[in-house]
């Protein structure tokens, strides 16, 4: 049977098992073993998924994953995001758009200090949305600017889409990290200056708002920092271990997650029992993306044994068009995972195929990290299977439906790609702050 | 019989949140150990040997553990959009079935991580590293132990499915 | 026959580029066609730790890896994957190997971890690592409170008996810690691996030829199918592997002398050639660490013993 044939048969297989409800983990595990039995028989078929299901508990890296999860859920247990929030909509004063605008900061700002998408989204829903809501601005647009800014968690660092990235490609994950920084803000500014844009040419879409602090002048707003200081020292701390190559990611996932409990604490919101949920949470969330990743790393080592890697490999080469017309053609395969899989899975499944593609054609490895983080973020929130407008519909008002959501972040979905397509064609967006970095 | 089948699944259900609520502490644990390897490379010069190993381990077992208390609170990773798709008497039946190809799954890796398992038990293998710990040796125990543990609460998951006492499903089976 | 041979190289190694362009074809050719290698980068099927097994099941049909991967399996694999501070140059080792009995010792570990199926082809090194310091370690008597990177296991406890104090810092870090002084020389690959990474323009007084590492490689088959091939093709993979090596140790001692002159004859770079006397004392002082080390099991031991007597053959050591 020839590899195209055997590559057709997992790829509907894989189809069947998700179609039929069965958890993605286990659909990897299932076509894998059965591929490995069929292909080498029994002895040498369990040897090979053995081998490499038991590798991933040698991923030194992989440990900062439930670190930075559960720096995300004692964050999002504490109430920094509320007290950030208020602080910025003081700050910030008033202008046509500035909650929205507000809004986008404090997803930045809480980005910078989560890994991981879901949570932000979480708080912003029930901070922001309300405030959003009640002063009378538009429904999709604020629905739209909370799914966006708040996947902005995986791109901006510390990231656990990067680490996974970086595990799967093997580069370096504080290059990725550096390289994600500005692509992260740019994604950031393109939303602002479209709700800037919306409001200018429709003021009815965000009314001004009166809070009384903002009349005060500057410098007597300014004493309503206080908000925006601690988890300012808590981002430092992370990024600032990471960058100056005083520890590897892990540690520094070790000192985030210390310091997001003294971050609590010093607001006078630690408890035993807000730290032990959030690791209970975070036992949860981490014990099945484990499973995720068991299955992905299992099947690829099976198809790259038969023959499966080479032979894609070969198609993409062999693809009679410009180098970066193949970059495109791997981010539109993305794209079209990512409506109905898991971020995890099509990182395992897509990720060592491509990168030595990517590699072979002169590309740099992390810079297509980069790409592909930002492909992630059109992931979360592109319908039918977009997480991000999932996490949204948990919380939000019981009127909201899920269909409303998605058409409110269609608009911000042409703005990431937009965003992506600049970092596609402008690499040094991405890769100057990690050469500087060198 | 059927209270038997009943009792077990109870009883599995309190192990499985047990292990679970214990696979805390390890990854407190995890983060202590390697947030006191920075303080010690850094604060007094003196990194220790044996922080990586452990901390790896720690996580490798929460990770593993966790697999009951995950199965037990249905939070697998799944695509459940066809449920608004088909009638609830066919999703139920559909229900079954992922939890019995899982079974299945698990079994046969099971299967086929026990002939490592019981090579590295007759010849133990060590980490080769300064410590040079028994941690491959242990993380192949470890992952069957992990595989047993998903497939005994799977049954108790499928016995709550006969019996029409799962009360409410958030996640894949 | 195609086989299927796992390396340790990884797939932009240059190791993996010259194998796969210079003497792949080579093979084809020396067997008439009849036997043909594929050669798949590290960790792409099985990771390198498993590859023993993986050749013993017949998922792979051999690999071409680095041996201290399976130390952990068995202590005799540290010993004959990497002996600190033992032999001068790669072929001083690859001569162990061929003929100095070092395929025997390879075998019978080879044993000791699998069921007796697989089969011990060839081994040795391709490449003596280089010692970027930051400060002048001109002689053994500078190595004396010395903090030096270096890989956990033997290479520590040679550096420790010499005077120095081994740090265990992970090898991505190795960088930052020798420009921030953290350590004074690091354990880190050969010259012009050291050269591209950068490591000399915080290192700038490189140890070359180096004074510590030198890792080695088994090639493996699989014994059914070893056992398969005829004589003559079986002849002509372990003579086709042993000239790979010595023209892949030739290429990159070539390249490391190119840059190690050009450093050299410019300001910035101090290149520090060690006198052979100094090796020698070395190489005593490493000795007793082998000898500790080798202790961990019989077969440790054994494969001591056979470097040992192969050493004193060629004159390295005096008994
Ligand atoms: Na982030
Ligand atoms: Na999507």
């Amino acid at each position: 049977m020839g590899i195209e044939l055997i590559t057709l048969l997992i790829v509907v297989a894989l189809l069947a098992l998700m179609a039929l409800g069965v958890p993605l983990g286990i659909t990897t595990l299932t076509v894998s073993l059965a591929t490995a039995i069929l292909y080498f028989g029994e002895r040498a078929g369990f040897f090979i998924v053995a081998a490499n299901v038991g590798e991933v508990l040698h991923k030194y890296e992989l440990i900062a994953v439930p670190f930075f999860v559960f720096m995300a859920n004692v964050l999002e247990r504490s109430g920094i995001a509320q007290s950030l929030f208020d602080s910025m909509a003081i700050l910030g004063g008033r202008f046509r758009g500035s909650v929205a605008v507000q809004t986008c900061v404090v997803a930045v700002v809480l980005a910078a200090m989560s890994g991981i998408m879901g949570g932000e989204i979480v708080m912003l829903g029930l901070i922001a949305l309300p405030q959003m809501l009640r002063l009378g601005y538009d429904r999709k647009l604020s629905i739209g600017i909370i799914c966006a800014a708040g996947a902005l968690a995986t791109l901006i660092p510390p990231s656990v889409v990067l680490i996974v990235y970086g595990l799967a490609a093997q580069v370096s994950i504080t290059k990725l990290f550096a390289a994600s920084a500005v692509p992260g803000l740019i994604l950031a500014s393109l939303f602002i200056i479209y709700i800037l844009i919306r409001v200018r040419f429709n003021p009815a879409l965000a009314p001004i708002y009166d809070i009384p602090e903002t009349g005060l002048p500057l410098f007597q707003r300014v004493k309503y920092l206080k908000g925006v200081v601690l988890p300012g020292l808590l981002i430092g701390a992370v990024l600032g271990v990471i960058y100056s190559g005083i520890a590897t990611v892990t540690e520094a996932a070790a000192v985030g997650a210390v310091g997001a409990l003294v971050v609590a604490a010093v607001r006078n919101e630690l408890s035993w029992k807000m730290a032990r949920d959030a690791m209970r949470q975070t036992v949860l969330t981490v014990g099945s993306i484990i499973w995720l990743v068991l299955g992905a790393v299992s099947l690829i080592g099976i198809y790259n044994r038969i023959g499966g890697g080479e032979f894609l490999r070969g198609l993409l080469t062999s693809l009679d068009i410009a180098p970066i017309l193949v970059i495109v053609v791997m981010m539109l395969i993305v794209m079209v995972l990512g409506t109905f899989l898991e971020w995890i899975a099509i990182i395992f499944i897509t990720v060592p195929i491509f990168a030595p593609v990517v590699v072979d054609l002169g590309f740099d490895p992390v810079w297509f990290g980069v790409l592909f983080a930002m492909n992630i973020q059109i992931y979360y929130l592109s319908p039918p299977f977009g997480p991000a407008c999932f996490f949204l519909k948990s919380v939000a008002p019981k009127d909201i439906q899920l269909q409303e959501i998605f058409a409110a972040v269609l608009p911000f979905i042409a703005l990431q790609a937009v965003g992506l397509f600049l970092v596609l064609f402008f690499p040094d967006l991405a890769l100057w702050l990690p050469n500087l970095l060198d | 019989m059927k209270r038997l089948f009943a009792r077990y699944a109870d009883v599995m259900d309190s192990v499985s949140v047990f292990i679970g609520h214990g696979c805390s502490v390890l990854f407190f644990a995890c983060i202590a150990v390697s947030a006191l390897e920075v303080v010690m490379r850094y604060g007094f010069d003196s990194p220790t040997v044996w922080s990586t190993e452990l901390a790896m381990t720690l996580c490798a077992s929460a990770w593993v553990l966790a697999v009951g208390y995950v199965t037990q609170r249905h939070r697998h990773i799944s695509i459940t959009m066809i449920e608004t798709l088909v009638s609830p008497r066919v999703w139920r039946v559909m229900r079954l079935l992922q939890m019995v190809i899982a079974a299945g799954a698990v079994l046969v890796l099971t299967m086929a991580l026990w002939d490592p398992m019981l090579k590295v038990l007759k010849r133990t293998e060590h980490s080769g590293t300064a410590l040079n710990s028994i941690q491959p040796t242990y993380l192949k125990i470890l992952l069957v132990a992990g595989c047993v543990l998903y497939i005994l609460q799977l049954a108790a998951n499928i016995i709550r499915w006969c019996q029409r006492t799962e009360g409410e499903i958030a996640g894949g089976h | 026959e195609t086989f299927s041979i796992q390396t340790s190289f990884n797939a932009g190694d240059f190791s993996t580029q010259y194998l796969t362009e210079t003497w792949l074809p080579k093979i084809k050719e020396m067997t008439d066609g009849r036997v043909e290698i594929q050669l798949t980068p590290n960790g792409s099927v099985v990771p390198a730790r498993e590859t023993p097994d993986a050749v013993a099941a017949g998922v792979l049909d051999g690999d071409f890896t680095s041996v201290n991967y399976f130390a952990g399996r068995e202590p005799a694999y540290a010993i004959m994957g990497d002996l600190i501070s033992g032999y001068d140059t790669p072929q001083q080792m690859i001569g162990f190997c061929k003929d100095g009995g070092g395929e025997a010792v390879m075998q019978k570990a080879a044993d000791a971890v699998t069921g007796g199926e697989v089969q011990v082809v060839a081994c040795g090194p391709y490449s003596r690592e280089a010692l970027p310091a930051r400060v002048p370690i001109r002689t053994f008597e500078d190595l004396e409170g010395k903090k030096i990177r270096s890989p956990e296991g033997l290479a520590a406890a040679v550096f420790q008996a010499a005077g120095a104090s081994p740090v265990s810092i992970p090898f991505s870090e190795v960088y930052g810690a020798l420009e921030k002084g953290i350590v004074d020389a690091a354990d880190a690959s050969a010259y012009v691996n050291n050269d591209a990474t950068g490591l000399h323009d915080v290192a700038p007084y490189p140890l070359y030829p180096g004074i510590h590492s030198m890792p080695s490689m088994q090639f493996t088959i699989n014994k059914a199918k070893w056992d398969a091939l005829s004589p003559e093709d079986q002849k002509a993979l372990r003579d086709w592997w042993y000239e790979a090596m010595f023209a892949m140790a030739a290429e990159v001692d070539k390249k490391d002398q190119e840059l190690a002159a050009r450093d050299g004859a410019g300001e910035k770079i101090e290149v520090i050639n060690w006198a052979q006397e100094d090796r020698d004392q070395l190489r005593e002082i490493a000795r007793k660490e082998w000898e500790n080390y080798a202790q961990k099991s019989d077969l440790a031991k054994e494969a001591l013993d056979a470097n040992l007597s192969y050493m004193t053959e060629i004159g390295l050591f005096k008994n």
